[in-house]
Formats: C-alpha cells, sequence, structure tokens
C-alpha cells in the first residue's frame, strides 16, 4: 500500500526526468532524420554544455555578477546568463565538431558516421574528465526545500517546476519554428529526402547548421537542467542518459521529434514508477526493455511512419 | 548556341560506365524527348546534366556556363530545375510548403508566382494545404513540377512524368508540359512509352545502351518505321 | 639482465592481454567485418564470458561473500564452452527484435544490452557478488605448472638471479601459449568460414543486403549465425580473461575497454580480414600500452593520464576513418565488391 501511495510523487519525477530526457531525444531525432545517422555522442554533447555552463557560471561569480535567487528559484542572473551562453557555445562547439569530422565523413555513409560520433562521444567525455576530474561538480549546494501540491501528498522544488516549464515552452518554440519558418520547413524538407532538397535548390549545409544548433542548443540545455535537478554533474552525466534518449527516441518513432518528446516522456515515466517496485539501480534497463519490447510489437514506434 | 549541350559525355556508377559519349543540346524553348528502352541510360543522362552524378568526361554547358563539375544547388540558381521520377515531392510537407521549397533561395515575395503554379495546376490550389504524401501518383506529378517551376526555369528536366500514371491523368500531365512550353520554358522528357511525349516534341533523340543511336524531329521519329518497332512498343 | 627479464616478463603479461583482446576483434570481424553488424556492445558479451565461466569453474560462494549460488568447480574448458554458450544465446535475444530493422537499431540494442548486464552484475549480488566481484577464479593447470616450478626452484638453489625470475612466472608464459593457441585454432575456423560459402553470402550481405535477399537468401537467418557466431568468440575471450586476471568485476567491463577499443582494433587492421583483426588487436594494445609509459612523465594525476590516452584512442579512430578507412590490412578484393 505504502509503494501505492508514493506513485502520483513518483510520476511527478517522471515527468521532470521525460521532460529532460526529451529535450536530448528531439535532437537525436533531428541528427537521425536529417543528417541519417544515430549520433552516440549526443550524451556528451548535454554534458559538454553542463560543464561550459560551470565553467562560466564560476567566472561570473568570480567576477562579482549577482546570483540573488529570482523569487523560490535556487539560481539568479548570473546562472541564467552562463545557462544561456553555455547553449550557445556549446552549438559553436558542436558545429565545429561537423565541420572538422561529421561533413567529411557524410559521403562515407551513415555506419562510418556513426562510428565517429562514438569517437567523439568518448573524445569529449575525457576531454571534461581531464579538466574536471570524473568527481561530481555542483552548480550550487544550498539545499532547496520542496513546496506541497496539497494533492495526493505530491511535493515539487520550484527548480523542478522551472525544469518543467522550460522543456514545454522549448518544446513549443521548436514546434513553431519547424512548423512556420523556412528554415525549419526546410528541416523537414531535407528530413523526408535530402536528394530532392539539393536538387530543389535548398542549401543542404545551412540547414544541417541549424540542425546542430537546435540539437546542440536543446543537448545543452537537458545537461544543465539534469545538473539543476540532481544537484551535480559528473562527465558521465550525458552517457548515462543516452540509453533512455535513444529508447525514448525510438519508441517514439525514430526520426520524427514529435515521438522523440512522447517517447521520452514515457520513458521517463516507466523508469521512475519502476522503483516503486525494483531497484533503482535499474532505471536504463527499464528504458532497454520498453524499447526492445516496442520493436517486437511495432518497430516504427508510437508515432512513426513507414521507413 | 543552344541552351544547353551535352558533348561526348561518358558518365556512370563508381567503375560502371552507362554513357558513352552521349551528345544532345536543347535550345531555348524546346521539348526535346529522349526516348529508349530500359537501362539505355536515360535517368543517368539526366543525373548527369543535373550534377548529381559528375561526367567522366565531355562537356556540359547551360546558357554559356559550363556545368560539368556543378553541383546540383549550383545548377538550380542557373535557371535549370529538375523533377525525378520517383520520390520527387516531400511527403510531409503540404503542397503549399512544397512550392515555398521549390522558392527556398528566393529571398523576395513569390506569392504570385504560387498564385500562377495554383493556375497552372488548379487542383492544387484547392488542395494548398493537404499533405502531398497522402495525395494521388498525378497529383504529386503536378506538386513535383510546379515545385521546379517555382524559380522560373529557362529549362525543366522531366524524368518519366507520365510513369505509373494512368492513361488519362497521363494526358493531362502531357497537357500541362504543353501549358508550360508555352510560357517560354524549354523542356528536356525523357520517356519509355514515348508517342504521347514526341508528339509534342520538337526533336528527339533515340538513346540505346548508352548511345547516340537517332537524332530527329518529333514527327520524324514518329513516322520512323524501325523506330516505331524497336522502341515505341510496333 | 635481471632488467631484461623483467621487460620479457612484462612481453609476457602484455602478450596475453594483447591476446584477448585479439580474440574479441576477431569475433567483431565476423560481424561487423564481414557482414556488417554494427555491435558496441562488446563489453556486454565479453563480460557475460568472464562470469559464466566463472560460476561454473569457480569456487562455491564463501562464508563472507554476498553470493549464494553457483561456483561449480568444473574444468576450464567446460568454462569456455559455457561461456560461449551464454553469450550466443543473449546475442541471439538481442538480434531477434533488430535485425530485420536498420542497422542503428542493433547498434542501440547490443549497446542496451552490455548496460543491462552490467546492471545485473552490480545488482544481483546473489549471483555475482555485486561490486565486489568474482575472486581466486581459478586458473587451468595453475596447481600441476605451480608446484612443478616451485619443486625444481626448490632443487635447484644456486640459479642466477635473472634465470629464477624468468622460471618463476613460467605459468604466464603456459597462459600465453594457451590465448594464442586458442587465437589460432579461432583464426583457422574463421579463415575457413569466410572462404566458406557461408561466407560468401554474409559478405554479400555487407555489400548489398537487398541485392542478396533478392537472390533469395534468407539474409536475417544469415546476419543472425554472424552475430550468434561472434558474440560466442567474444565470451570465449570473457573466458580467457577471467581465467588468467583470477578476480573480475563491473568496473572490468566498462564500455570503453570491452567496446571501443576493440573496434579501433579491428578497424584499424582492417576489418574484413581476419589478419587485420589480430595485427590491430596487437597493435592498438601496444600503443594503449606505450601511453601508459609516455603519461607517467607528464606532469598530470593520473586520472587525467588515463583521460589523455582515451583521448589519443578517440584521435586515432577518427584519423583512421578520415584518411584510412580500409585500415592496415584491406580486405582481400571479392566478386560482390561492385555495386
Amino acid at each position: 500500500m505504502t509503494t501505492l501511495a508514493h506513485i502520483p510523487q513518483l510520476l511527478v519525477y517522471g515527468i521532470i526526468s521525460g521532460s529532460i530526457i526529451s529535450l536530448g531525444g528531439i535532437g537525436v531525432s533531428l541528427t537521425y532524420s536529417i543528417l541519417g545517422f544515430s549520433n552516440f555522442a549526443h550524451g556528451d554533447f548535454m554534458a559538454l554544455g553542463a560543464y561550459i555552463a560551470l565553467g562560466l557560471f564560476t567566472l561570473f561569480t568570480g567576477l562579482g555578477i549577482t546570483n540573488a535567487p529570482f523569487g523560490p528559484l535556487s539560481f539568479g542572473f548570473g546562472f541564467v546568463l552562463a545557462f544561456i551562453l553555455a547553449i550557445a557555445l556549446t552549438a559553436i562547439a558542436v558545429i565545429l565538431i561537423d565541420r572538422l569530422l561529421f561533413r567529411r565523413l557524410r559521403r562515407s555513409g551513415p555506419v562510418i558516421l556513426m562510428m565517429s560520433s562514438i569517437g567523439v562521444a568518448l573524445g569529449l567525455r575525457n576531454i571534461l574528465q581531464f579538466f574536471w576530474s570524473p568527481q561530481p561538480h555542483y552548480y550550487s549546494q544550498a539545499i532547496q526545500p520542496a513546496v506541497s501540491l496539497g494533492v495526493l501528498n505530491i511535493r515539487i522544488k520550484p527548480d523542478e517546476l522551472f525544469i518543467i516549464a522550460l522543456a514545454v515552452v522549448l518544446v513549443i518554440v521548436v514546434h513553431a519554428f519547424m512548423r512556420y519558418t523556412k528554415m525549419g520547413k526546410a528541416m523537414r524538407a531535407m528530413a523526408d529526402n535530402a536528394t530532392l532538397a539539393q536538387v530543389t535548390g535548398i542549401n543542404t549545409d545551412r540547414v544541417i547548421i541549424w540542425t546542430w544548433v537546435i540539437g546542440a542548443g536543446l543537448a545543452a540545455t537537458a545537461g544543465i537542467l539534469a545538473g539543476i535537478e540532481n544537484k551535480f554533474i559528473t562527465p558521465e552525466l550525458g552517457w548515462q542518459m543516452l540509453l533512455s534518449i535513444f529508447a525514448g527516441v525510438v519508441l517514439g518513432g525514430i526520426g520524427n521529434p514529435y515521438g522523440a518528446i512522447l517517447g521520452g516522456m514515457v520513458i521517463g515515466i516507466s523508469e521512475e514508477v519502476s522503483t516503486a517496485f525494483i531497484s533503482t539501480g535499474y532505471k536504463p534497463a527499464v528504458a532497454f526493455v520498453i524499447m526492445i519490447i516496442m520493436l517486437l510489437v511495432k518497430p516504427t514506434g508510437l508515432l512513426g511512419r513507414k521507413d | 548556341m543552344s541552351l544547353l549541350t551535352v558533348e561526348k559525355v561518358t558518365s556512370g556508377y563508381g567503375d560502371m560506365e552507362v554513357l558513352h559519349e552521349v551528345s544532345i543540346a536543347v535550345d531555348s524553348q524546346e521539348i526535346v524527348t529522349i526516348i529508349g528502352p530500359n537501362g539505355a541510360g536515360k535517368s543517368t543522362l539526366m543525373k548527369t546534366i543535373f550534377g548529381l552524378l559528375k561526367p567522366k568526361s565531355g562537356r556540359i554547358s547551360f546558357s554559356d556556363h559550363e556545368i560539368s563539375a556543378l553541383s546540383a544547388d549550383r545548377i538550380v540558381r542557373l535557371g535549370m530545375a529538375y523533377v525525378p521520377q520517383v520520390e520527387n515531392v516531400f511527403p510531409s510537407l503540404t503542397v503549399r510548403e512544397n512550392l515555398e521549397m521549390g522558392a527556398f533561395i528566393r529571398s523576395d515575395d513569390f506569392s504570385g508566382r504560387i498564385r500562377e503554379m495554383y493556375d497552372l495546376f488548379p487542383i492544387l490550389g484547392r488542395r494548398g494545404r493537404q499533405q502531398v504524401g497522402k495525395m494521388s501518383g498525378g497529383e504529386r506529378q503536378m506538386v513535383a513540377m510546379a515545385r521546379a517551376l517555382m524559380l522560373n526555369p529557362q529549362l525543366i528536366l522531366l524524368d518519366e512524368p507520365s510513369a505509373a500514371l494512368a492513361p488519362n491523368l497521363a494526358e493531362v500531365i502531357f497537357e500541362r508540359i504543353e501549358a508550360i512550353n508555352d510560357t517560354g520554358v524549354a523542356i528536356l522528357i525523357v520517356e519509355q512509352n514515348a508517342r504521347q511525349s514526341l508528339s509534342l516534341s520538337d526533336r528527339g533523340y533515340v538513346l540505346a545502351s548508352g548511345r547516340n543511336r537517332f537524332t530527329d524531329t518529333g514527327e520524324n521519329l514518329l513516322a520512323n518505321e524501325e523506330i516505331g518497332q524497336l522502341y515505341l512498343g510496333g | 639482465m635481471e632488467h631484461l627479464v623483467g621487460i620479457l616478463n612484462y612481453i609476457v603479461f602484455f602478450a596475453i592481454t594483447a591476446g584477448t583482446y585479439s580474440i574479441l576483434s576477431l569475433g567483431l570481424n565476423i560481424q561487423w567485418g564481414n557482414t556488417g553488424l554494427f555491435n558496441i556492445g562488446i563489453a556486454g558479451f565479453y563480460a557475460l564470458g568472464a562470469y559464466t565461466s566463472a560460476l561454473l569453474c569457480g569456487l562455491p560462494p564463501s562464508a563472507w561473500e554476498g553470493r549464494t549460488f553457483g561456483g561449480f568447480q568444473l574444468p576450464f574448458i567446460v568454462g569456455l564452452l559455457g561461456a560461449a554458450i551464454v553469450s550466443g544465446v543473449v546475442a541471439m535475444l538481442v538480434g531477434a527484435p533488430t535485425l530485420r530493422l536498420r542497422t542503428d537499431y542493433l547498434a542501440i540494442a547490443t549497446i542496451g544490452i552490455a548496460e543491462t548486464i552490467r546492471l545485473i552484475l552490480t545488482n544481483e549480488s546473489w549471483l555475482t557478488n555485486g561490486v565486489w566481484g568474482f575472486q581466486q577464479i581459478p586458473s587451468p593447470l595453475y596447481k600441476t605448472i605451480h608446484a612443478a616450478t616451485s619443486a625444481y626452484l626448490k632443487g635447484h638453489p644456486n640459479l642466477p638471479v635473472w634465470l629464477h625470475d624468468l622460471i618463476s612466472k613460467s605459468y604466464d608464459w603456459f597462459y600465453l601459449v594457451l590465448v594464442l593457441v586458442v587465437l589460432f585454432i579461432l583464426y583457422l575456423i574463421m579463415e575457413r568460414l569466410v572462404r566458406s560459402p557461408w561466407g560468401r553470402v554474409i559478405r554479400a550481405i555487407r555489400e548489398d543486403e537487398d541485392a542478396t535477399s533478392m537472390l533469395g537468401k534468407n539474409t536475417f537467418s544469415f546476419k543472425m549465425q554472424a552475430l550468434v557466431l561472434g558474440a560466442m568468440i567474444m565470451g570465449i575471450g570473457g573466458s580467457m580473461y577471467a581465467h588468467y586476471a583470477r578476480f573480475i568485476s563491473p568496473v572490468s567491463f566498462k564500455p570503453l575497454y570491452g567496446t571501443f577499443i576493440v573496434w579501433v582494433m579491428l578497424i584499424l587492421g582492417g576489418s574484413g580480414n581476419n589478419k587485420g583483426a589480430i595485427l590491430g588487436g596487437f597493435t592498438v594494445w601496444g600503443i594503449w600500452a606505450g601511453t601508459d609509459f609516455l603519461t607517467k612523465y607528464l606532469p598530470f594525476t593520473s586520472t587525467q593520464s588515463a583521460s589523455l590516452r582515451v583521448i589519443l584512442i578517440a584521435v586515432l579512430l577518427e584519423v583512421i576513418l578520415l584518411w584510412r578507412q580500409q585500415g592496415l590490412l584491406p580486405p582481400k578484393k571479392h566478386l560482390f565488391s561492385q555495386k
């Protein structure tokens, strides 16, 4: 009975972690559909963003830029500034990686790109480890009390409400971008058929850059949000979420960003609710099992179209 | 000087040569048809002209530019457009979005051009907000042609526009092709079942095993008995 | 002289490890090099082999261990075969839902199974002793060789120090021979297989799966066979590791060591070439070990040095991908190379 009573609270945790997984999943999905490969470095892009934010935040604190908390949140102006700049810098770093490696390997096909992304993943992770050590780092050591929502004994921290709200806003912004802007439409066109996009005169190189801007920007956001939620970051932060992200992407239908959002949410909730019944250590395995079941039942995923 | 000149072009995939020293020319405002059996290299020729395959030797020039070494996105900017035989639309986009993509490189207001396309293909005007993936083969072919026309090209390459269409639909498509030509656009068509196409063509080429076989006016090719038997199904 | 013996003993140790990795690389070669299957869960199959062998051949649980099961003290060869079978069966379970789909799905599923195996090894203490791992896994013929060596050394107390040092390491020499024999047998089997009609079919699948299935071949079944066979070889590699290291724990099978480095070995050596797989195994392990010496002279902490070495291997991979995708020994030209 006690387990069942916990479930509403676990659902809330699931929505929080699902928000982060979904933001990561959008990027994986866009890279898959537009650039045509599964990017195993995406988790490490998240960690990169989280560490760039840490570095900037430390710098700003040193410079005396105020970080007086916004209302009930645990952070203020200094952190938000670091957050925004980290998104931009992560996007730039990822575009540089694309120019240096992925662009030159595009002609070699998706499998070589996938392999290259594994090299990028390990390289990035160890660069972070080199500079910051494998030990956890903290954005803030302050303990934030959770507030009661007054229903079903659910308690949630203001920071967590911020995570959910930001994820919702970003999903809406990405949706509007894909639906209504010229570049967003070109991204969908290129996902449909890259050769035809080129034949049509779409500047496919610019589309690719925008794909990385959105994918890497959301990855950095997800990484930083994971840091806010967990209270600490490690260089393995993204890698540890990668399996859940891929499971969400496959569950929703690989290559469909809306599927990635839905799938990420389902995976996040399932992982958290599973802890009422099995060991917390098995969260990633829960994601894996759900993914395998989906592949057996309907490989194209919940929202997938035929390949 | 022709609008498009292909001179002794040899091309293919990897080590495999499909075209051997093929030459063709298209003049401004002309309709030219290339016919030939399956595997004659017609689609390869189209892809080579449009920069999707690099010629191993030979020259291709278009409106005074050497284009043999240019990629497709550069060739589009010179005023040529290409409608592939299959997968020639963006299925998850709406009709209107497909046309907008056709005008991707235009930074001016092209809503007037979209209206012209809707006039040319009225059915598209009525279905501007429909997802193209849910439309019929004939409608998709119209979307593909309209998309290719968005940049007001001087020349449009059509790869088997009537393939896989019911005869009455093919008729509609050819009638639209003539209408497009009337607006001053030169057209290069590749066709397998080519009677209809030749009858509206100024000139035609017969391609077999990757080589030029015959060249003549559309009428003469249609009248030629040998060609009729060999390439037009008797 | 003592110095030389020290180096020689190190080389033996090096060759045992490099030989074990070459076994993994051979296994990956049948999956990726010949069939085009993207398995990035090598660490999982490797761990499965090691743990299976430890469970079958190891000692029964002692009072202070968390595990309550296993330790049947069976002969080494049973452990080796058991390792192959268990890894093969798990590969079949992973292949069933993914081998009909684009290769990305296999990649994601293999990474998932490797992670899941690692979680099970960490969490199921009754079976695996959790994070503490298995200890005192018996090495084959260890008692016999050890006893003979001790007797000999006792009987000849006046040997020069260097000879004494050399002889006292006799078990390592034995194990090196064992690893090389296993590697050589597997190599011969793989060579026979890839030259057989079966080998031609799997290479044809790699070149062009659609064309191969149009020739009437059941490509799913062939891919499954290659996946399972490769995983069995990886399981054997795990078993060889466990019986030499004598101690295994979940940390030994983090994705880096088990998976990434094997990929770099195969790609550097030459995907599709069995000799290349072995050459790559020894070369990359040489680079890896060499950088261990190098980074000691740099002013970094040991964790920084470790990171630097991984970065170096990652750079090596990207360099090969950019400039020499065929590796050191490219596969021999064969009939199906025309697309």
